[in-house]
């Protein structure tokens, strides 16, 4: 998943590149309004193995894997269906990658999971669509095999083959219970009684029957070897001696699991509070409250006013819904370069992407054209808002800087104007890109910037 | 822009005038503005009631699908995030009784899966909250025309979504691609070109430029694309 992106892997990186360096006739170098490119670690970093909630079967350990691996899902399923077949390899080694592998983390913009929270969005996610053939082509290449190894001879003894059937799947089903999603919820709130949480929790009747089913299952697995140990003519009583085991232990441990539940709900409902008031902090943002007293301040400045609303609206909008891109992209860059002309010259900018890419030297360099076009934009033209458009596909990356300003004829433009000629024009032209400027008088001003990629 | 210009003869359901429909040829357009935050209505009402007429409000989903309904009105401001299920929820249960129901999505949140949300739950146009009243009036005329309302950054959602990696083998030709004018038509939206100026650069009428758009949406509500989903759902987890 993208989340696995984690950006403080670039910033580990140390040597920054040597940036420009053929740019000796810059006259006055612009502060450099970004940071310095930083290589990014070799290729695109593998995602870390998580157990996967969204298409997981079982437990979620062959989608976490094959997505790691960058295999196909169905060849990691059969795989463990094939080693199953052998002494359970498949089981115990799926067991203990349950175990260890940890779930993978879901995040989402404090805004965007207050909103969740709250009901004010549309929770219903797509159905799965679950591949039937593919299961049953599952179910049938591994039933083939294991009746194949089985009937050879070479397969463990029917002794032992059905009680740990058993056993795997009712440990299996109590295990799914136990780790479905609800319960990573809970496993937050209820700290270390993870294991309780099945027993414990309300999860409605399927919950319950799969646990029933599960333990019931695994008490059989327990029946059988101890019968085999004895007499299979004894197998009655064992079982029913293990009922009345399993029973027992469910009345001593009543009252304790009746506590349990009660501090799980405890730990619920303390973490329904903890998460108001962590929203209401998202709302009455220490900024927020900063910009407020600004305004108040500053109130007979009707410019100064809109400045500050409009980055206070920028940030708590980043904040809230925005995605966390990294450091090192285009769309970093870009946005970053138009939120300080903003600040600076008080001109709202809008900036639209299309796809994004990493940053590179001529990346940079296109990123400050695109700049000086918007102080030129936000300084000359006098219009009230700047559209920034970039589009980055296969080939190329393009950037629209418009104004609906005043506009100027290009060729009155003295020479001196170093902003346009040099820092737009052959800034461009030295890293192989083009720039294009359009305007007339009075029908505003477009710079389109272009790069090969 | 402000004047409102009377639609132009309706398609369909001739001869079966109801009388709010009446009403919308003769007098202003007929709204209903839905948002949870009572400031933001009271403004909107305050910037675009001299030349609309705001026949209802609502702050939640449950009581705006009974205002909807009861008023008819031509257009509904939707806010996307709203209690009880989010604009979404109101979109469906009203175009349930009435798939006629006109409806402008607007929000704070520039989170993309819930704008293209709306819009592929019926949605005829996206537009953000700062907006001025004179845009957002203009807006309201054309969705109330039967057109389809961009902002730029909904066009630029669309253009990421219906862009690059399709597999081809998969693509429903029709519904699926955009084609080369309606994507230089996104285009210059995005870019910031209002629909008189696009018609300019294009050298097309702007009734040729709404159509465009119109299709564009209409693409985007209908199209099955798996690719669709899936980039709403990653981009959730971005």
């Amino acid at each position: 998943m993208s989340s696995t992106k984690s950006p403080h892997l670039a910033t580990e990186a140390v040597t920054p590149e040597p940036v420009e360096q053929g740019e000796p006739r810059e006259p006055v170098e612009q502060p450099v309004p970004f940071t310095e490119p930083e290589p990014v670690e070799g290729p695109e970093p593998r995602p870390r193995a998580t157990r996967v909630a969204e298409g997981a079967m079982l437990g979620g350990v062959c989608t976490g894997l094959a997505r790691h691996l960058g295999v196909p899902v169905m060849l990691i399923r059969a795989a463990f269906v094939a080693l199953l077949i052998f002494q359970f390899l498949g089981v115990i080694a799926y067991g203990a990658l349950w175990l260890l592998l940890p779930p993978e983390p879901a995040t989402a913009a404090p805004g965007i999971e207050a909103a969740s929270r709250n009901g004010l969005r549309d929770q219903s996610r797509p159905k799965r669509r679950v591949d039937w053939g593919m299961l049953v082509a599952l179910i049938a290449f591994g039933g083939g095999l294991l009746w194949l190894v089985q009937s050879s001879g070479f397969g463990i003894s029917q002794q032992l083959f059905w009680p740990v059937a058993f056993a795997c799947a009712g440990a299996a089903l109590v295990w799914r219970q136990a780790d479905s999603d609800q319960q990573k919820k809970w496993r937050a709130e209820a700290g270390g009684r993870v294991w309780l949480a099945p027993f414990v929790a309300r999860g409605g009747w399927p919950a319950l029957v799969r646990v029933i089913v599960g333990l019931g299952l695994v008490g059989a697995a327990f029946g059988i070897v101890l019968a085999q140990e004895g007499h299979i003519d004894q197998l009655p009583e064992v079982m029913a001696m293990t009922t009345l085991a399993l029973a027992g232990l469910a009345v001593v441990l009543a009252p304790w699991l009746h506590r349990s539940r009660t501090a799980l709900n405890q730990a619920r409902a303390d973490k329904v509070r903890a998460d108001a008031r962590a929203d209401m902090a998202a709302h009455l943002h220490d900024s927020v409250l900063q910009t407020l007293a600004m305004i108040q301040r500053q109130s007979d400045d009707p410019k100064a006013v809109q400045q500050l609303a409009r980055r206070q609206e920028r940030e708590l909008r980043t904040w809230l819904y925005g995605e966390e891109s990294p450091e090192t992209t285009l769309k970093a860059a870009l946005t970053g370069a138009a939120a300080e002309v903003e600040d600076e010259r008080g001109v709202p900018i809008e900036v639209v992407m299309v796809g994004d890419c990493d940053t590179s030297d001529s990346v940079q360099a296109l990123v400050k054209a695109a700049r000086e076009a918007m102080v030129n934009a936000a300084k000359h033209s006098g219009a009230e808002q700047i559209d920034v458009y970039a589009e980055v596909d296969d080939e190329h990356i393009e950037v629209f800087v418009r104004d609906r300003g005043s506009g100027f004829d290009l060729d009155t433009v003295s020479d001196d104007r170093m902003g346009v000629k040099g820092s737009i024009l052959d800034r461009m032209q030295r890293h192989g890109g083009k720039a294009n400027i359009r305007s007339r008088p009075g029908e505003g001003t477009e710079v389109r910037l272009e790069i090969m990629r | 822009m402000s004047t409102p210009v009377t639609p132009p003869a309706e398609t369909g359901a001739a001869g079966d005038l109801t009388s709010p429909e009446k009403r919308a040829r003769t007098g202003p357009y007929r709204v209903v503005v839905v948002d949870d935050h009572a400031m933001f209505r009271s403004g909107v009402k305050a910037e675009i009631g001299r030349t609309v007429a705001v026949v209802g409000e609502a702050a939640d989903a449950e009581s705006a699908i009974k205002v909807i309904l009861g008023t008819r009105p031509d257009v509904v401001l939707l806010d996307v995030h709203l209690p009880g299920g989010g604009g979404i929820e109101v979109l469906r249960k009203v175009h349930e009784v009435n798939p006629d129901q006109k409806f402008l999505a607007l929000s704070v949140s520039d989170a993309a899966e819930d704008v293209i949300g709306v819009i592929r739950a019926g949605a005829r146009g996206y537009v953000t909250k700062s907006i001025s009243g004179a845009e957002l009036v203009d807006a309201i005329r054309r969705v109330a025309d039967g057109d389809a309302v961009f902002s730029p950054r909904l066009a630029g959602f669309v253009l990421d979504a219906f862009s690059g990696s399709i597999d081809l083998a998969t693509v429903d030709e029709d519904l699926d691609r955009l084609s080369q004018r309606e994507r230089e038509v996104l285009r210059l939206i995005a870019r910031g070109y209002a629909y008189k100026e696009v018609a300019k650069e294009l050298f097309i009428s702007i009734k040729t430029v709404e159509t465009h758009v119109s299709s564009v949406l209409r693409k985007l509500q209908l199209s099955n694309r798996h690719q669709l989903t899936r980039w709403a759902t990653d981009r959730r987890l971005v």
